[in-house]
């Protein structure tokens, strides 16, 4: 392959557009994945990504905002988690896995019932490369509007992750906080659900954070590296749909798999290479 | 920088209960007062309420009757001006969280930082100053995984100070800590007081209470008895507090005889030892500052 061939996809302005989204989208997803990874809301990412499905469906249905959609249906699902957890005995991974599927069942059986205005294909595996301007449109607002609260808000959601009784001890607003996180979180996974589809946006959400989170002891650092590893490799994920002819949740989610992996061995100080030089040293010694 | 006046500090815990979701009492109808400067102890077997009442302070839970007030205001006034500082336990805290230590102890100043908690100069300064106070500046760049356990302790110390509230709240702050650390951290506490602060211990490490608080507060769901360490802590009210669960060792004459010098030598593994005299008086290792106490005790001989 050649460099006339490997310029080919960005002959195409559909491709150039999915490129780009996927950056965007990549990289506002990465820097919240930093906040999941910390938080220990993983589970919570994977649930949250599955219940806005409904609210999605009937945004489509009746042709209303998709973050509007996207917002009450993750609030609900929030809440119903919140009642079930506090009046139940039940663990939370099992109110969680109820409440999710439950969720996604329901968005499933409102897109069977309304084949003609939703795809199921695109809900579920996404379909960048078809997105229509007014998606577009959407995905520019809900990551601007994403960006801006992070940019104003990260260090007191920082604290709100690493130390929530002293937050509260400040007088900041702790109840407020962690709604907010969910709102981003909701607000986001639905911008992801129409890049690389609602089965795999959980990867989005946690993957970068990870592999960051094992190269730096910096919180600044690791949003940094987040974001980043999110644009580069939904980007290069999206162009390399092209030639693999598949599809482009598969190619980001693989790319960005790949990456963890190599960090999980290489990385300076947390690789599971350093660990076991530290560890033959401390024998040595 | 809006400072908190130390002086007016005061801590009135007026008649509080609180249920937990299950319908047990944790408290009920806890009351007690202080205002700085003091140290005081909060002094309990676990399941006694010490967490519930710390949390009840940092307005957490909400008791069910009764009410915190900190300057005469609700807990969330004083929170808003943030008097109230609070070092938790080693526990609570997520060691591998990619912070510095820098990083905490900037936390401390979010409350007097505006909306986008970008810090200014001022900022900075208190907190070279606190890390400074408990000796931990050289250790500014460190992650807070890579530290001692006496060090990670003071880190959250210096956070406090930084707060510059003077209502401080401390939860085991001697777990884990070695002994050096332990002196250097009572010293810092004794420096609180006299800046006006109320200090509000909470310890299972009885030994080392009379060395440092000068008030306590036995607790057993309802406050047992408070006032000056000298008075509550006698052996009657300690074995009401903590029933059965104390260990004895008694000192007779037998053991303490003339050609051994008239003294014994405690060693304990990590805790200080709570030792009473003769009828029941308290005794202090360190007996600087207690010239008078010696004094009286002479006279009774």
């Amino acid at each position: 392959m050649d460099l006339n061939d490997m310029l080919i996809p960005l002959h195409y302005d559909y491709m150039i557009k999915a490129i780009w989204v996927c950056a965007l989208i990549g990289g506002v997803c990465g820097l919240l994945s930093s906040f999941v990874t910390l938080k220990g809301w993983s589970m919570m990412g994977d649930a949250l990504s599955h219940a806005v499905v409904p609210g999605v469906a009937v945004a489509y249905i009746f042709g209303l905002p998709l973050v509007l959609g996207s917002f009450v249906s993750g609030m609900l699902a929030a809440w119903a988690m919140g009642v079930i957890k506090t009046r139940s005995k039940l663990r939370e991974d099992a109110v969680l896995g109820i409440v999710f599927t439950a969720f996604f069942a329901l968005g499933l059986l409102l897109i069977s019932l309304y084949p003609a205005r939703v795809d199921l294909k695109s809900i579920v595996f996404g379909n960048v490369l078809a997105i229509s301007d007014g998606d577009v449109r959407q995905l520019l607002f809900i990551s601007g509007a994403v960006l801006l609260v992070l940019a104003m808000k990260w260090r007191d959601l920082l604290l709100f992750c690493f130390d929530a009784q002293q937050a509260r001890a400040m007088g900041l607003r702790v109840a407020w906080m962690h709604a907010l996180l969910l709102m981003l979180l909701s607000a986001t996974a639905v911008a992801a659900l129409i890049t690389v589809g609602a089965l795999l946006v959980v990867a989005m959400l946690i993957t970068p954070g990870a592999t960051a989170y094992l190269l730096t002891d910096r919180f600044s650092r690791m949003l940094g590296i987040s974001a980043t590893i999110g644009v580069v490799t939904a980007a290069l994920g999206a162009y390399a749909s092209y030639f693999a002819n598949g599809s482009t949740g598969g190619c980001i989610v693989t790319l960005q798999t790949i990456v963890f992996l190599v960090c999980l061995i290489v990385a300076p100080k947390h690789g599971l290479l350093a660990r076991r030089r530290r560890e033959r040293r401390e024998v040595v010694s | 920088m809006p400072m908190n006046d130390p002086l007016q500090i005061r801590l009135d815990v007026e008649n509080i209960s609180v249920m937990y979701g299950n319908g047990h009492a944790a408290l009920e109808g806890a009351s007690f007062s202080l205002s700085g400067g003091t140290i005081c102890a909060l002094v309990g077997v676990n399941g006694s309420g010490k967490s519930t009442l710390f949390k009840s302070i940092m307005g957490f839970v909400k008791p069910r009757d009764g009410m915190v007030k900190i300057n005469g205001q609700p807990v969330r006034e004083a929170l808003k001006k943030h008097l109230v500082a609070y070092v938790p336990q080693a526990e609570e805290v997520d060691w591998s969280f990619p912070v510095s230590v820098r990083d905490v102890v900037m936390m401390g100043r979010y409350g007097a930082m505006n909306f986008l908690r970008i810090p200014r100069a001022v900022d900075r300064a208190a907190v070279e100053d606190s890390l400074r106070r408990v000796g931990m500046w050289e250790f500014r760049d460190r992650q807070i995984g890579e530290l001692s356990g006496g060090q990670k302790k003071r880190v959250f110390l210096a956070r406090a100070l930084a707060q510059d509230g003077c209502l401080i709240l401390l939860d085991e702050p001697f777990t884990g800590v070695d002994v050096s650390t332990e002196d250097a951290i009572i010293d810092l506490l004794r420096e609180l007081r006299s800046e006006g602060c109320v200090v509000l211990v909470s310890t299972h490490n009885l030994g080392s209470v009379p060395e440092f608080c000068d008030q306590v507060v036995l607790l057993n769901r309802k406050v047992l008895a408070h006032g000056p360490t000298e008075e509550i802590f006698t052996e009657q009210n300690l074995t009401s507090a903590f029933g059965g669960q104390l260990r004895h060792f008694h000192f007779e004459q037998s053991t303490i005889q003339s050609h051994d010098g008239r003294a014994v030598k405690v060693l304990t593994d990590d805790e200080r030892p709570l030792v009473f005299g003769k009828d029941g008086h308290l005794e202090y290792k360190n007996r600087e500052g207690r010239e008078d106490l010696l004094k009286k005790r002479k006279e009774e001989l």
